[in-house]
């Protein structure tokens, strides 16, 4: 089993190498300036992600908030486990919380907001302030963050705003809009989802470890 | 050339992640060599997006750019990538909760519905 398992992983590979250096010379690309100039954005990824490709973008969101759901409902189920010992906790990490947890919103939130006029967009911007909470919590431990940081409110804050993308998402490519305020709009929403999303599922994990 | 490498280390990514989830009977190992494979995967679509000598594909910036369709199809595939795997960890708690292992053999021996025998 394992002989025939190797086999096909390497007969995988040596097909993968054939196809992919076959595409070389890779070929010119086609004038993208103006396709990307008309959906009012000076990135061609973010033209692409919140234009040419909305639907695309839309059922990711569906998709990713089905599995952030599915994590919740599967630890809801699971119940708590006896409280096992927290992290160590060091003034190094408190100390670092306090002096990068505003920076990194800030960050966040610009990367969001810029992100069709230069690299960036919605969704490094959510995991960059995900990743902030995530430091916040190996900080002060969720129990320090309960109930005021840690309550349900957060997955319906992250349902709410997955159907706010939705909503203008599907009213964007219904009417049609271009522009800017529509890019805009579009990948702070997404920063705010993807963003929630890391955080709901960090709570359920902490919560399924007993720390809250 | 940096293109060629960088393929060939994410081709070798995919085929290490596969064979971890092939041999591991570790239902971790398992999801930790998905991931391995799954990180291939998307320096593979970079990769191919690399031209020679190229800049980001932004509006003014000079010389040639790179393809921005792979770029953007990775952006929601390591979302969906973090998701998925976050959903994939709850369900093995799960199973090694109710059945107190992990080991995939120990699970087949033990399942109260066996598949049937081929």
């Amino acid at each position: 089993m394992k002989v025939l398992g190797g086999l096909g992983i390497v007969g995988l590979v040596v097909l993968l190498v054939w196809l992919t250096w076959s595409c070389f010379p890779l070929g010119e690309l086609p004038p993208w300036e103006e396709a990307t100039a008309a959906w009012g954005s000076k990135n061609a990824v973010a033209a692409i992600v919140l234009g040419a490709r909305l639907w695309d973008t839309l059922f990711e969101v569906l998709v990713y908030a089905l599995a952030i759901a599915g994590v919740a409902l599967a630890a809801g189920s699971l119940g708590t486990k006896a409280v096992l010992p927290p992290l160590p906790e060091t003034p190094l990490l408190h100390l670092a919380v306090a002096l990068l947890l505003g920076p990194i919103g800030v960050f966040g939130l610009y990367v969001a907001v810029s992100g069709h006029l230069g690299p960036g967009g919605g969704f490094p911007a959510g995991a960059l302030v995900g990743s902030g909470l995530l430091l916040l919590a190996l900080a002060r431990g969720t129990r320090g963050l309960t109930p005021g940081w840690a309550g349900g409110a957060w997955e319906t804050g992250k349902f709410a705003v997955t159907g706010a993308i939705l909503l203008l998402g599907l009213g964007v490519l219904v009417l049609g809009a271009r522009g800017e305020p529509v890019l805009v709009g579009l990948n702070v929403l997404i920063a705010l989802e993807v963003a929630l999303g890391a955080w709901v599922v960090l709570r359920e994990f902490a919560h399924v470890r007993g720390e809250m | 050339m940096e293109a060629q490498g960088a393929l060939a280390l994410a081709i070798g990514l995919v085929g290490l992640g596969l064979w971890t989830v092939l041999v591991r009977r570790n239902l971790v190992w398992k999801l930790l060599g998905l991931n391995v494979a799954g990180g291939g995967a998307i320096l593979f679509l970079v990769a191919l997006a690399h031209r020679e000598k190229a800049g980001p594909a932004l509006e003014g910036v000079p010389g040639p750019h790179v393809d921005p369709l792979p770029q953007a199809l990775v952006l929601t595939a390591i979302v969906i990538h973090f998701a998925v795997l976050a959903l994939a960890l709850v369900y093995v708690i799960f199973l090694s909760e109710r059945r107190h292992t992990q080991d995939v053999r120990k699970l087949e021996e033990t399942c109260p519905t066996r598949w049937p025998e081929s």
